[in-house]
């Protein structure tokens, strides 16, 4: 198992460094360095050349790209992610501030989806071609099909605006802090988004649980004269499970930007909300810091996948 | 005796019918065929040419310009002049949504045949050869693929900025990875068959051996992945106009139709502005995914039926 996660962690790594040199290289390419951010424009056309060149001398600018790379590699490595372009506030920050916000929805999003989108989708397959699979099929469908924001606008104006049981956005008041404050506002940017990938998942837990009962094994299990729900559920869902966590997996990290649009939508003050003002305001650094941080979870997510699967499926070997 | 069970009966019908001589011989591919006799694609498919003819012909459809503005019809609701009214600068919203209907199904529709058409192209030879190219674009697709798709697409349109031309662009760029590694994988299976060392045996080319002989083989899921690839970037197009960083908002499209729903009083006061054009994308979404389901198991010979 170790060296299996070694093996893993030696692709992993590697991938994140060319992906850093790229991002690194776009933040490069993007108009502007730090002197022209820190300083106002106005301020520069007054200070004379030469200062400016002696700026950027002391920040270290005028050494080559590569060199530059490595400063700023080691400085990320040490936590250090350097300053938003708005206001120059560390970058670190603002995720860590953010971050919270978009992790409650994505926690609440992920638990819900996966309880129900499996019992639906193994409740699906088990009934294949009744009344009630047909109906959870084409609502999977329309699921899937329906732009996650429209969902959430028509959400918002039923139950926000017309019946008003609910907050139209924001996560927090002034001055309201206790859970029951918070929680009317998650729930309407929780259940939007946990509807929308219950669908997914329930299409997906189904296909994969048909795809598993029609394999040998089941017969054989069948044939031994085992009960039948020790056949679906302990024989069947168990392989039918791998596909499943393969797509929750890799939900988990996009549930980063997977929730960007919702956000929005919503007013929640997540790290979604913050890259899409970062990409309007041209705040490269902070972009692409966003971006380094999401691929880093979908990376580590990917290990962690891997890991599981094996762990779940008996026939996946670990060598 | 025995009652005869439903089977039987299929059976004794079909025979009469042959008997009759009113069995048409079968004609056609039969992928195509059990396409057609799939209930949900086949309404997919309808919906999908009726919005799409909709859009190509929208000038016999409307008689307004989609861009004019009048301010003097400002947010009508419907009437018989305006099928769905009017929004704030007093255009015409049925026209907007007609004409929006061709940006937006060019992008997605496009998009993701260029981008089947780039990764189908490398996945086939790579897979097929081997060799560095291979090796090159497996490490490049997953670069690209190690990003969530929205972080991606947003991170590239803050570097090349926003325009019709590059939202198409990083769509591509985001969408021929997962192309080229379907295709890929079917041509390594398929590279193995017995065919395959025949025609190697006979020395054909191997162009030939990929495009010609190989490629056909492994069109199915291709197809499946090419409708999914349409239905997910005109999602995408859609949430990204929605924030006005898609599409530049001056051109219709349907994610620029909804911008205005971010705006309360629109979504209570306004539901012409923004329902119906809302109802369209999933409209047109679920269609391409019904054809998508269709060709999966049109295509599938492990569902056989």
């Amino acid at each position: 198992m170790l060296t299996f996660i070694i093996r893993r962690l030696l692709i992993v790594v590697p991938m994140l460094f060319v992906i850093s040199f790229l991002v690194y290289l776009g933040l490069e390419l993007t108009p502007g360095d730090a002197v022209s951010h820190m300083i106002d424009p106005e301020v520069a056309s007054r200070i004379s050349a030469e200062q400016l060149s002696e700026m950027r001398e002391a920040l270290g600018l005028n050494k080559s790209f590569l060199e530059r790379y490595y400063i700023w590699i080691v400085n990320v490595l040490q936590g250090d992610f350097g300053h938003s372009l708005a206001g120059g506030v560390p970058i670190s920050d603002i995720v860590f501030d953010r971050l919270p916000a978009t992790l409650e929805l994505s926690f609440i999003a992920i638990v819900f989806s996966t309880i129900f989108g499996c019992l639906l989708g193994v409740f699906s397959a088990l009934k294949k071609g009744s009344l009630t699979d047909n109906s959870l099929s084409v609502v999977g469908m329309l699921g899937i099909s329906i732009p996650e924001f429209f969902f959430g606008l028509v959400a918002l104006l039923i139950f926000a605006l017309n019946l008003q049981w609910l907050p139209i956005g924001g996560r927090l008041l002034p001055g309201y802090e206790t859970i029951w404050d918070r929680l009317p506002h998650m729930v309407l940017p929780g259940f939007v988004l946990a509807l929308m990938m219950t669908a997914g998942v329930m299409r997906y837990s189904r296909s994969a649980m048909l795809d598993s009962l029609s394999r040998d094994f089941i017969k054989t299990a069948r044939a031994k004269g085992l009960p039948e729900w020790r056949i679906n559920f302990i024989h069947g869902f168990r392989v039918a499970l791998t596909p499943v966590i393969v797509l929750i997996g890799f939900r988990l990290p996009t549930l980063i930007g997977g929730s960007v649009i919702i956000e929005q939508v919503f007013q929640w003050p997540g790290i979604g909300n913050e890259f899409i003002a970062a990409v309007r305001g041209q705040d490269y650094p902070l972009v692409m810091m966003i971006a380094l941080f999401s691929v880093f979870a979908v990376l580590m997510a990917s290990l962690i996948i891997d890991v599981l699967t094996a762990l779940v499926d008996p026939r996946v070997r670990l060598d | 005796m025995m009652s005869k069970s439903a089977l039987d009966k299929k059976f004794d019908r079909i025979r009469s019918l042959e008997e009759a001589g009113k069995l048409k011989p079968l004609t056609g591919s039969r992928a195509l065929r059990k396409m057609l006799n799939n209930r949900l694609a086949l309404i997919g498919l309808i919906v999908f040419l009726v919005i799409l003819l909709a859009s190509i012909f929208a000038p016999l459809l409307t008689a307004h310009n989609p861009m004019k503005i009048n301010l003097r019809d400002m947010l009508q609701a419907p009437s018989f002049e305006h099928i769905l009214g009017t929004d704030k600068t007093g255009r015409d919203v049925f026209a907007r949504i007609l004409y929006g209907g061709r940006i937006s199904i060019l992008v997605g529709l496009g998009s993701a045949l260029i981008g089947a058409f780039i990764g189908v192209g490398i996945g086939c030879f790579a897979g097929y050869k081997g060799g560095w190219i291979d090796v090159a674009a497996l490490r490049l697709s997953e670069i690209f693929m190690a990003f969530p798709q929205i972080i991606l697409v947003l991170l590239l349109v803050s570097i090349v900025g926003q325009s019709l031309i590059n939202l198409m662009l990083i769509f591509v760029l985001t969408g021929w990875g997962a192309m080229y590694r379907l295709t890929r994988a079917r041509v390594l299976s398929l590279r193995e068959e017995e065919y395959v060392q025949a025609l190697q045996s006979f020395g054909l080319s191997t162009w030939l051996i990929c495009y010609k002989h190989i490629l056909p083989n492994a069109l199915g899921p291709i197809a499946v992945n090419i409708t999914l690839t349409t239905a997910m970037f005109i999602l995408a197009e859609a949430g990204l106009s929605f924030l006005g960083l898609g599409v530049p908002p001056s051109i219709p499209t349907w994610g620029n139709i909804l911008i205005v729903a971010q705006d309360l009083r629109v979504l209570q006061n306004n539901w012409w502005l923004w329902l119906p054009v809302g109802m369209v994308i999933s409209l047109f979404v679920m269609a391409v995914n019904f054809i998508g389901d269709g060709l999966r198991d049109s295509a599938d010979p492990t569902l056989q039926g």
